[in-house]
This record gives structure tokens, sequence and C-alpha cells, in this order.
């Protein structure tokens, strides 16, 4: 337990952000998140925007998976809907970014609700196999609809426009996908402070006793996926207005374990999990990019090198993350807190 | 203000206005690449890099273009999309004059279409022939250095239409972006050439149990079975199990598939597997200053990759010659546009025939057949140029 966090009302007990320290470092991050643009340059940018991207996705995962305890190897299947819904919208109506986004996530949750079905009879590994034969199912449908999705050669998607002026540089859409991202973690937050992300935990930590309790299982379950598939859809949305080009191998299973492989490294079940987990699993192979670019004088064909080992990093990352540090680095993060708090004092 | 002072604030005036320009002439060009170095593509990466090297050591020694060197800044994106984008991005963010640019796949020149459209500074081919990329509306800022897909197989079937009118064939493609490219506007075009397409077989892009296919194959009897999509597997499966069953089809492949060497470990099998090349082999015995220019620098035989991109930096490097030659600037229009004005240009023998490019595409290609006991494609067709 924390200490000089004594509260004196339900509502103070209930606050996202309940001390003075949280308060100052969410000023920080606002200040660092709005001067960003300013100081990073395009290659940096870009990768602030994956970033963006990849913690609203795997805030949605966290949602099913981290705190309903339903495990899914289909986000990349439901943010392909959001991308392809927005890129149909967009070259046969012609809405708004944002109404397109919505409508994304929109079909994304709806596509989530009939792969949720079968939650209610199997979870574990048998929902996850079924997830992947609904990604399998959704890659087929991308692939041959192509009336609809243009079939093997995908969709173009224009920039989106706001007040008339395309985005189109990082700089630009850097103010879009970070504040959307930004409301849907807050989104999410807001979320488990609810009746209903109440009965999700429920759920997730003895879903026999939460139906004991009154809460009607299949109706929760699948409003888990819908959230989650929402979420999913509209970063698919936010990736659609990114790259500006969608096909049917731009989510492969790949992108699905590396979602689960974020919030699993991140900290299951804790929101800021999912955001240290995104950025940390987008950013790691970055990094090795330039401990490839130093060993180069020293080694032939370090350039060569990079893919292998961040395959193996990436398996390693998450063996590891789940033998010594099953909370993820949400929990690293949390001891870091409990030492300064307590700091000049030990345990 | 005396006449002297007036003077000495004109001169230095001038001189900082000029400033920029001589440091301009001795600037670098510098050509980025997205390359395929390990993955699937790895061993098509390793040669196309090896190709532009050798080529831009060549012109730097010819003392660059306008005296300007040209560098290859590379990184491997082991194929994989999300890692070209992000190679783009490092390096048009790290290097000064970056102005070219090789991409590694399809999927990559179609996600990296718009932000080259909007940069408006860089002109880009690579390893990918999509036929979608053959559009100079919409991919302005690129070019193809060969023919692309569909291009391949009407080369293909104008040799078939005039060896075998009216013969009959079956078109097997991967199940992949790559592999379904060209089926649509070459089942037509076989069509308008009297030919037959009986059977149409797509698998996975590396399957390897093909029994069902291969059955499929044996129904139909087709006079040629042209493969797409595929660098390999499952060629010689196919080609294994249709000699076992008494077929006497005649096996064919494009570009990916066409490298000697990955057929070298086939063995006998591979006898009399043909294909579309738009690029001579390293041992072709025909006159080609530039091939035996390559055969001095490297003794060893060089994949066709290699080819590939040893002419894709010399058009590059040609575009920009043209451009500097014209006292234009550096933009994707102005390279473009000036890539454009290559009529008969004579490659040192890369490709055979003098080329010009009026679009998207060279659309170049001679048929080859492999003669496994000389480990060698041996050319059976002439030169065949389809904008004649």
């Amino acid at each position: 337990m924390r200490i000089a966090t004594a509260n004196e009302t339900y509502l103070a007990d209930a606050a996202l952000i309940q001390t003075r320290t949280q308060w100052a470092w969410m000023g920080v991050l606002t200040v660092a998140l709005v001067a960003a643009p300013f100081v990073l340059n395009s290659y940096w940018l870009y990768l602030a925007c994956l970033v963006a991207i990849n913690v609203a996705s795997a805030t949605g995962l966290n949602i099913l998976t981290g705190y309903t305890g339903l495990v899914s190897l289909g986000q990349g299947a439901f943010m392909a809907v959001g991308a392809y819904t927005v890129a149909w919208l967009d070259r046969n109506l012609g809405a708004p970014f944002l109404v397109n986004l919505f409508a994304g996530g929109l079909m994304a949750a709806a596509v989530g609700v009939f792969v949720g079905l079968p939650s209610l009879r199997v979870k574990g590994l048998y929902l996850a196999i079924a997830t992947i034969g609904a990604s399998l199912i959704l890659h087929f449908v991308f692939l041959n609809w192509s009336s609809v999705t243009g079939g093997s050669r995908g969709m173009n998607v224009a920039p989106a426009t706001f007040l008339g002026t395309p985005l189109t540089t990082y700089f630009q859409l850097y103010w879009v996908l970070v504040p959307v991202a930004a409301l849907m973690v807050l989104g999410a937050a807001n979320l488990f402070r609810t009746r209903i992300g109440r009965a999700f935990i429920a759920i997730r930590d003895r879903d026999i006793s939460a139906e004991v309790l009154g809460i009607p299982l299949l109706r929760y379950k699948l409003l888990s996926f819908a959230i989650s598939s929402f979420y999913a859809g509209v970063a698919g949305g936010l990736w659609a207005y990114f790259f500006r080009s969608v096909g049917p191998e731009s989510f492969t299973l790949v992108e699905s374990i590396f979602y689960l492989a974020a919030v699993i490294v991140g900290g299951m079940g804790s929101i800021l999990g999912g955001i240290i987990g995104a950025a940390f699993m987008t950013l790691v192979p970055e990094i090795l990019r330039f401990g490839v670019e130093a060993i180069a004088p020293y080694v032939n064909n370090a350039g060569t090198l990079l893919s292998p080992v961040r395959t193996v990093v990436f398996g390693a990352l998450i063996i590891l993350f789940l033998v010594f540090e099953p909370q993820g680095l949400a929990e690293i993060v949390q001891r870091i807190r409990r030492f300064f708090h307590l700091w000049p004092f030990r345990r | 203000m005396t006449k002297r002072t007036f003077m000495v604030l004109a001169a230095s005036t001038a001189l900082i206005a000029a400033a920029p320009a001589f440091a301009q002439d001795g600037e670098e060009i510098v050509l980025g690449g997205s390359l395929p170095l390990t993955g699937v593509f790895g061993f098509a990466g390793v040669a196309i890099e090896a190709g532009i090297q050798d080529y831009l050591k060549i012109l730097n020694e010819d003392g660059g273009i306008n005296g300007r060197k040209v560098r290859l800044a590379y990184e491997d994106t082991g194929y994989q999309v999300d890692q070209s984008v992000a190679v783009f991005n490092k390096l048009t963010s790290q290097n000064q004059n970056l102005h070219l640019y090789y991409g590694d796949s399809t999927a990559f020149s179609r996600t990296i279409n718009p932000e080259l459209e909007r940069r408006g500074d860089i002109l880009m081919a690579g390893a990918s022939f999509a036929t979608e990329i053959n559009d100079p509306e919409n991919f302005a800022p690129q070019f193809i250095a060969g023919p692309d897909y569909t291009e391949m197989y009407s080369i293909l079937l104008e040799y078939i239409a005039k060896e075998k009118p009216g013969a009959k064939l079956v078109f097997v493609n991967s199940d992949s972006e790559f592999g379904r490219d060209p089926i649509e506007s070459s089942t037509a075009l076989a069509k308008e050439l009297g030919l037959e397409v009986v059977e149409q077989i797509i698998t996975p892009p590396g399957a390897v149990d093909v029994s069902t296919e291969v059955l499929k194959l044996r129904r139909s009897r087709p006079d040629y079975a042209i493969f797409h999509g595929y660098i390999l597997a499952p060629l010689p499966e196919f080609m294994t199990q249709a000699k076992q069953l008494g077929l006497e089809t005649k096996f064919m492949g494009t570009f990916w598939s066409m490298d000697s060497s990955i057929w070298d470990s086939v063995g006998e099998v591979a006898d009399g597997f043909m294909g579309v090349m738009p690029y001579r082999y390293y041992y072709d015995e025909e006159e080609a200053p530039m091939l035996k220019r390559i055969r001095e620098m490297r003794p060893t035989y060089q994949a066709t990759g290699y080819m590939q991109g040893f002419l894709t930096a010399m058009l590059m490097g040609e575009a920009v010659k043209r451009t500097l030659d014209a006292g234009q600037e550096l933009t994707a229009k102005n390279m473009k546009a000036a890539l454009n004005t290559i009529e008969d240009f004579d490659t040192g023998g890369i490709i055979g025939v003098p080329i010009s490019i009026p679009g998207n595409t060279v659309p170049v290609g001679r048929i080859y057949q492999y003669d496994a006991s000389a480990k060698q494609m041996q050319p059976v067709s002439d030169w065949i140029s389809l904008k004649e």
C-alpha cells in the first residue's frame, strides 16, 4: 500500500489521478507530447505516430485479454476490418476522417461480437485458436471480395483532411494520431472505474463466481470483444490514414502476436502496461538498428544480422518477461515508484 | 559609403549568394535502399546490393555524374513492409541529397508512393515488377528496370503463340499478391493470341505437397505450364511428378524463378525449364562490354538480381545525368521526365538490344532455357520487344 494517499471520500478513492506527483508527471508527459513534433526529426516522428497507433490497439487488446481474461489472436484482423472500412468509406462516400474512423471502429466491433460468440463455450487456448480461425476467414474475405476490398492489390487511401488541409506529413499526422490514442487510453482507464469494467475484471478473476454475483457472462464477454475490437478498428483506421494503403498482407497473424506480446511485455491488466508495452515493442527493433549501425565497422555484413537478431530478440523478450517478470514493465515501473515513495527508507 | 566599401559589400554578397551553388556542385547524391538481405528474398537482396554497388563504383571511378559522386545508403528489411518504411524514414532523415531509392516489394512500393509524391524529390525503382506500378499517372515517381509481370507473361505468350499456335496452357500462381498479379490480364491476352488457358491453379507460396495440383495438370495435359509468384518451390516437385506421370508439358517461369544458381541443386529434373529474362546472364557469350567489365570485377557467377540492381542503378544514374545536363533541379518530376527521354539506349549488353523507356517499364525480354548438364540458362529466342 502506498503511504500518504489517505482518501476521505469514495470519489477521491476512485479518482483516476490521486496524488500531486501524478498530476505533475501528467503535466510533464503532456508538455513532452506537445513539444515532441517540434523537436523530433521525421524518422522519430514516424516512430512516435506508429507508437500511438500501436498503443491504441494494444490498449484495446488489454481490455479483452488483460482485464476480461479472454485470449485473442485476432487483433490484427480487427484492425484490418477498421482499415478497410475507412478506405472504402473514404473512397466511396468521402466522409470526414473522424466519421470514417468511428465507422471503422463500429464495423470492427460488430465483427468482434461475432467472433466473440464462441467465448461463452470456450476459453484460453481454444478461444485463441477460434480467433485465429476468424482471422483466416477475414483474410480470405479481404483477398477475394475484390469489388469491395480491391482483392490482392488492396486499396489506396486519400490523405485525411482537417479544415481543408490534407494531413500528409508525419508532423501533421502526429496531431491526429496522438490525441486520438490519448483519448482512447483515457477512455479505457475510465472504463475500469465503471460497473462494466468491474464486471470484466470479475469475469477474468473467476467467471463462475461472476455469474453467481449476477453478471450475465455472454453479454459482458461480447461487450468486451466489442470494445476491444472497436479499439482495434479505430487503430486500423489510423493505420490506413498513416500508411495510406491497405492490402490483405498488411495485417497478418504476426501483427496479432505482436499486440499480444506488447500486452504481455507491458503488463496484462494494466493501462500503463499496454502503453509502455506497445511503445517498447515498437522501439526495440529501432534501437537494435542503431546497435547494428554501431558494430558495423567491426563486423562484416552487420546489416544482414539485423533481421534475424530482431526476430530472436522479439521471441526472447516474450519468454524472459513470462518467466522473470510476468507482470511486465508496468510492475517494474510500480517498483520504481514505490522505491522513490519510500526513499530514503527501505522496506 | 565609399566606392571601395560598396565593391567589398557587393563582392561578399555575390559570394554568399553563390555559395550554395558551389557547395551543391561537389555534393554527393545518395541512393537509398530498403533491401531484403535476409528472409525469402535474401538471396536476391544480396545480389541486388552487389549490382548497385558495382555500378556506382564504375560510375564514381569515371568521375561520377557531372562531378558528383553517388553513394548507396541501405539497410536490411527482411522483406517486411513495416521495416522497409522505417528504413525509408530513417535514411531520408539522415541523408541529405537522397534523390534515388530502391524498394524491396510491391507492398512497399504502394505504401511509400504517397510519401514519394508528397516529397517530390525522389525517383524510385525496386525489386517489384508489379503490373500496378506500370502506371505513369498513379506511380509517377517510380519505374521498373524491366518489363512488369503482365509484360513478362506477354513475352512468354508471344513466344508460345509462335512456337505452338493454339497451345493449351495452365497458369500456376502462388496465393500471394506477387503471384496473383498477372492472372487476369494474361488470361485475356492468351485468348487474344489464340491460346487456350485450360486450368488455373493457385497454391500457397512455398507449397511442398502438390500432388492434388499435379493431378489437375494430368487431367488437362497442357502444352505449357506457366508458374509465377515463386522463387523455386514447388516447381521442382511439379516437374518431378509430371515427368513420372509421362506428361510432356513444358514448364515456364518469370524473372524471380529464372536465376540459374537456384536450379543447380535441382539436378536433371530442371533440364528444359524455360522462362522470361529481361537481362543477359553473367556467363552469356555474346558481345557485351559491361558484362565483360562485371566479370573482371567479380570472377564468379552473379545472380540475376545482380543484373537487375546494376541496370536499375544505371538507369537512375542516366536520369540524374540528363536532369543535371538540362540544368534542372533533381525533382522526381524532372528525373522521371529525363528517364522517359531514354531512347535506343545502349546498356553495354546488360540487355541485348537498345532500350527505350516510354512509360514506367522497359518492355523487353528474352526466353531462356535451363541446360542441366552445363548448369546454365541458354537463350532460345531473340529479344522480344513489346512496344514494337
